[in-house]
């Protein structure tokens, strides 16, 4: 498999490396393969205390990212199950979900900044706002989709509510919250992402706006690699964690291929 | 049917269920006469049948005796006392083993213990001595995916008896075991219940199961579920499985096919 993955890569890059060659692209639209090495290369062999220096911004980044899915996280999955269990809760948060859920929530990142500053507040915001989403909407049919034998059991035992959800509710609803965790740590990074873009003293949607300004395409490139880099690690962290916790679904691994 | 007395006949039954009726409607709008004017006495440490075609109403009168379902009319008394709702006095072992894969044997037996709040390291060490008894002994900390069919209903048997309940509901609990396991789990079932001394409510569509298993076994017939007879079990106990090969073992099951008429079920 690695052998594949491997050479898989080599032909891409070789075919990238044909196309800057034999074409005439300028480099600033398509850079070439080793100028992106190097400007990756400069960009992490420096001091992470420097500004030019691709570790300052992704650990404000990482940081973010983080943060928000964290609270994102927490909080989509503490009105999932109060939604879930209590009508009153549903009703009550049914249209601020629906009709929020329809609008492109990175449109809101300006006013986040209005209202946070350039910090880290605006973007940790928007990251959580971003991880919510997904998270509440797969935790709730999660939470919803109980198997009724296992209700009836439970209820044979006169078991209170909270001990249904404890026992019954919660493990069972854990594939289906995963798939909401998955979807929620790649939209935490892109809102954190977007929220750089739009205004922010550091990270690596700073740094990636002050190279376009210069067009140091490689630079852009560079930073590309990087933050899909830290992608991966972000999302193989959370199968980690999911082959632990969810061992015992048939289809533990939901986003597989993802 | 050669009478015999049924044990502690003349005490008060330890379940009286009086003229029950129980109507619902289906979602597709249907309206179910589930039950209609059923009337059962359990005796302490009784193994009662109730054999019936699908669509009897059995399943529904067992939920209601668990506490899952509500009845429209008539009584269900515990002891004498009015019954409302689950109670600890019941376990229920259901048709699938409804077995939590998150848990491991032991962690799935003795939820009932956590649920109704009793001593775990005493919950713990009945769930080891009954694990051993259904021949589980070793797989304790296996997880349910583990086990096959007939080891997890047993598992299930386990979890319905860990709190020691004076009753124990069983519902088609070997319904979905091949014939073979089903027998085998047959005897088993016999076997635990000889050790352990319950009052068993065990429901099921299999004539020679209820013949071969039961003390009385109780016919019903569908829509509305309603009680066409009621026959005692005369075979002494330890029951061998060649019993069902007997003549006597042939004439009980051609009396109760012959209860059960046109429903009769397609399994046996």
């Amino acid at each position: 498999m690695w052998l594949q993955i491997a050479l898989s890569l080599a032909v891409g890059v070789a075919a990238w490396q044909s196309a800057v060659s034999f074409s005439d692209i300028p480099s600033y639209v398509l850079p070439a393969p080793k100028s992106v090495l190097a400007a990756l290369l400069d960009g992490i062999s420096q001091s992470p205390l420097v500004r030019s220096s691709f570790w300052f911004h992704l650990f404000d980044t990482l940081k973010a990212t983080v943060s928000g899915f964290a609270i994102g996280a927490s909080i989509g999955l503490v009105l999932a199950a109060f939604m879930a269990e209590f009508r009153v809760v549903e009703n009550a948060a049914l249209p601020y979900v629906v009709g929020l859920q329809s609008l492109p929530k990175v449109a809101i990142a300006p006013l986040l900044v209005i209202w946070l500053g350039y910090g880290s507040e605006s973007k940790v915001a928007m990251a959580a706002v971003l991880t919510l989403f997904p998270v509440l909407i797969n935790g709730l049919q999660g939470f919803r989709s109980s198997a009724r034998d296992r209700l009836e059991m439970m209820a044979a035992l006169k078991a209170s509510r909270w001990q249904t959800f404890r026992h019954i509710k919660l493990p069972g609803a854990l594939p289906m919250i995963f798939a909401g965790l998955h979807i929620g740590i790649v939209y935490a990074m892109l809102g954190t992402i977007v929220s750089e873009f739009t205004g922010a003293q550091r990270g690596m949607g700073v740094i990636m706006m002050q190279l376009q300004t210069v067009s140091d395409t490689a630079g852009v490139f560079a930073a590309l690699v990087l933050l899909g880099f830290t992608g991966y690690v972000l999302i193989s962290t959370m199968r980690l964690l999911q082959r632990r916790l969810v061992f015992w679904a048939e289809n533990g691994d939901q986003t597989r291929g993802i | 049917m050669r009478d015999t007395p049924a044990p502690g006949m003349a005490a008060e039954p330890l379940v009286r269920v009086s003229a029950l009726s129980k109507r619902y409607a289906t979602q597709a709008g249907e309206d179910i006469h589930a039950l209609e004017d059923v009337s059962i006495d359990l005796v302490d440490g009784e193994f009662v049948a109730v054999l019936g075609p699908s669509g009897c109403g059995k399943t529904t009168l067992l939920k209601i005796l668990a506490g899952i379902e509500l009845h429209d009319h008539g009584e269900v008394l515990f002891k004498g006392k009015p019954f409302n709702g689950a109670q600890t006095g019941t376990g229920v072992v259901f048709q699938t083993p409804v077995l939590l894969p998150w848990l491991t044997v032991l962690q799935n037996v003795v939820l009932p213990i956590r649920v109704l709040g009793l001593s775990l390291p005493q919950g713990t060490a009945r769930a080891r001595e009954l694990l051993e008894l259904v021949g589980l002994k070793g797989f304790e900390n296996k997880y349910p995916v583990e086990l096959s069919g007939g080891m997890q209903q047993r598992a299930a048997i386990v979890r319905g008896l860990i709190h020691d309940p004076r009753i124990l509901l069983m519902d088609e609990p070997f319904g979905a075991l091949d014939a073979l396991t089903r027998e085998r789990m047959n005897v088993e079932l016999q076997r635990i219940w000889l050790v352990n001394k319950k009052t068993v409510f065990f429901i099921t569509h299999s004539v020679s199961e209820a013949a071969f298993l039961a003390d009385r076994v109780i016919v019903m017939s569908p829509r509305p579920g309603t009680i066409v007879d009621e026959v005692k079990v005369p075979f002494a106990r330890p029951r061998d499985i060649d019993l069902t090969s007997s003549a006597d073992f042939g004439r009980l099951t051609t009396h109760l096919r012959h209860k059960l008429g046109s429903h009769e079920s397609a399994h046996d």
